[in-house]
């Protein structure tokens, strides 16, 4: 009896367990010893191990490059998304139940359009003949480059992340008492004090956690810089299709996978932990 | 002209009318406490007053000046309301520092008077916790502190004691008191339990349905209530019908004894009596016989449910020490005159 209560926990985690097995950690492996294994343009991935693609991949200016602008553009896209979602978060809080449930589906709704889809519509927008350009000569002003831009990658970065940030700060918020704000007012502050000084350290563990989800998925994001950022603009995962689609070169692309991977972790467990253990600390 | 007085202020919500036409005088250090249902509209009141409700009519005046239309950080007063409304990111020091420092108050000048008001509340060890580590009557004080401390002329307490279990709301009840006293700020209190508002109020407002049915002294309310809802919302009452012939209340066959206003000959009447009023005596020493239908040991008094002619009255006799009359037994109950109250029971429709 008492063996048996004590497998039913691991009876119940093991189709989740084998998923991520299966699906997740093994192709993980592969992708890491992969990474190690020799190459050789004419004769193809070899049977001997090395050290060359990260090497290769450290010592090279393009690749490099490549890291940066991905780091740089995922980190605007956050910033942006946390000083436009949370604002939009607040509103949404504050509405009365119709409109409240009407905006949140507003705020969802892109989730329910597949990324490339949404890819392409920006592009129609931004594009050299698209409607911004038309809009902005026909009110007699010079056209402007964006598509194949950061500009336009941001953009629409921003448009896909924006509901994982909205989403956390929103759920914060229901947890605050309302009254907190008013008690605030009472003792001589100003509305926006209030905010600064009372909601925003409490929803500051919604941000946290919205920010790392956004960061993460745009670090990683590849539809969007492979649609908007066109064959020149690359950025880390569009990198690795390169490589294994067109150079062949499946060892350097797996050697670059996993070098995102790692410091996609280093960044968001060292944010995590530097504005968490500050608000927990408060917050309990 | 009081203090803080409100001129026939009202708030309509749609097509409901929370407060109707109140008109509340209070004079300075005076501790009032709004008394009703849920729904009556005290918490709407006390709200307006708070500036966190705009009235739909009416003024609100606080020492000659017109508050009205003023946003609440202007108003300057202190509220503690229901769920306390701590700053859950501060410390205790920081939640009450919080309204100095909103007022510009040098840090040292604002450092000694958050020492002085944690004392105050019995709260000084704890200043560095917070508020999650606390418990709620701790909590509690925490917000009255963080009120006080502000100086403000008026006080806003909602329901400041009705998250806490009972023994402790009875302990916090007297600390309100106290703490009031010894800071002397004219007092607003809002509660739906009548012990809470008659034991530490010096006046009472009791409210019905939007509208002030009664502004007494807690003592006078208990007394004199001036409609059937107040007779039964505050205390226990015992309502017997009856007609009125030769000056007396006549119930059944029975004639009882009370207080009348004037009344014509033959009137059906209310007869209202508190039940401690009446005594319980052996069976046919009284002015009216009856058996005990049930019997309550309530501490320091026994309730009995007493089944008489006129139907079933309410009696509580003090704990004297020795064991009263046992359910199923004969008993007689009296009372004096005075200590019954003879109405039209016109009034008592209203209820």
């Amino acid at each position: 009896m008492s063996g048996r209560r004590a497998l039913t926990p691991w009876m119940l985690v093991s189709p989740a367990a084998l998923l991520f097995l299966g699906l997740v950690v093994l192709p993980l492996i592969l992708t890491v010893i992969l990474s190690f294994h020799a190459y050789d343009h004419t004769s193809g991935i070899q049977n001997s191990f090395t050290l060359k693609h990260y090497l290769t991949v450290f010592s090279d200016d393009y690749y490099l490059s490549v890291f940066w602008r991905t780091l740089r553009l995922a980190a605007l896209t956050t910033l942006i998304c946390a000083v436009v979602g949370a604002p939009e978060a607040y509103v949404l809080s504050r509405m009365s139940d119709p409109w409240r449930s009407v905006f949140l589906l507003v705020i969802i709704g892109p989730l329910l359009v597949s990324v490339v889809v949404r890819a392409f519509g920006w592009s129609m927008l931004l594009g050299s003949a698209g409607l911004l350009n038309q809009a902005l000569q026909a009110l007699g002003l010079s056209p402007v480059r964006l598509l194949y831009t950061e500009t336009a990658i941001v953009i629409a970065l921003v448009h896909v992340m924006l509901p994982f940030m909205v989403i956390p700060v929103w759920t914060a918020l229901q947890k605050l008492d309302p009254m907190v704000e008013a008690a605030a007012w009472s003792l001589g502050a100003s509305h926006f004090t209030a905010l600064r000084r009372i909601v925003l350290p409490q929803v500051s563990l919604g941000m946290l956690s919205g920010s790392l989800i956004v960061f993460g998925l745009s670090a990683s994001a590849f539809a969007i810089p492979g649609l908007l950022g066109g064959r020149r603009l690359k950025m880390a995962a569009t990198l690795v299709y390169d490589e294994y689609m067109a150079e062949l070169n499946w060892p350097l692309g797996a050697a670059i996978a996993i070098i995102v991977l790692v410091a996609n972790l280093i960044i968001m467990l060292g944010y995590n932990r530097l504005v968490e253990t500050r608000a927990r600390r408060a917050l309990g | 002209m009081g203090f803080l007085t409100l001129q026939s202020l009202s708030k309509v919500f749609g097509d409901f009318t929370a407060v109707r036409d109140v008109d509340l005088s209070v004079a300075k250090g005076e501790f009032v406490s709004l008394l009703g249902p849920s729904g009556c509209g005290k918490t709407t009141t006390l709200q307006m007053i708070a500036g966190l409700v705009e009235p739909t009519k009416g003024t609100i005046t606080l020492d000659g000046r017109d508050i009205t239309r003023e946003k609440p950080s202007r108003r300057g007063l202190g509220i503690v309301f229901q769920s306390y409304a701590l700053f859950p990111h501060m410390t205790v020091a920081q939640n009450v520092a919080f309204g100095l420092e909103m007022r510009k108050v040098a840090k040292a000048e604002r450092d000694r008077r958050v020492k002085e008001i944690l004392g105050l509340v019995h709260l000084a060890p704890f200043a560095e916790r917070y508020p999650r580590q606390l418990s709620g009557g701790q909590r509690q004080r925490v917000a009255i502190a963080r009120a006080l401390v502000i100086e403000p002329p008026v006080l806003l307490l909602d329901e400041p004691l009705s998250n806490l279990d009972a023994k402790l709301r009875e302990e916090m009840q007297f600390e309100l008191r106290r703490i009031q006293r010894s800071v002397g700020t004219t007092t607003i209190m809002v509660t739906h339990d009548q012990a809470e508002a008659l034991s530490i109020s010096d006046r009472v407002v009791v409210m019905e349905q939007g509208r002030m049915t009664q502004i007494d002294a807690p003592y006078r309310l208990y007394e004199r209530p001036a409609t059937a809802f107040i007779s039964s919302f505050v205390g226990k009452m015992n309502r017997i019908e009856a007609v009125w012939r030769g000056g007396r209340a006549e119930a059944g066959a029975v004639a009882l004894p009370g207080i009348a206003e004037s009344l014509p000959e033959g009137a059906p009447a209310i007869l209202t009596l508190r039940p401690e009023k009446i005594l319980l005596k052996p069976a046919g020493q009284g002015l009216l016989d009856g058996r005990v239908a049930s019997r309550f040991f309530l501490g320091s008094y026994w309730l009995f449910n007493v089944e008489t002619p006129i139907g079933t009255i309410l009696v509580s006799a003090p704990n004297q020490g020795g064991e009263p009359a046992g359910e199923g037994e004969s008993v007689a109950l009296d009372w004096p005159p005075d200590s019954a109250t003879v109405t039209a029971p016109a009034q008592g429709a209203a209820a």
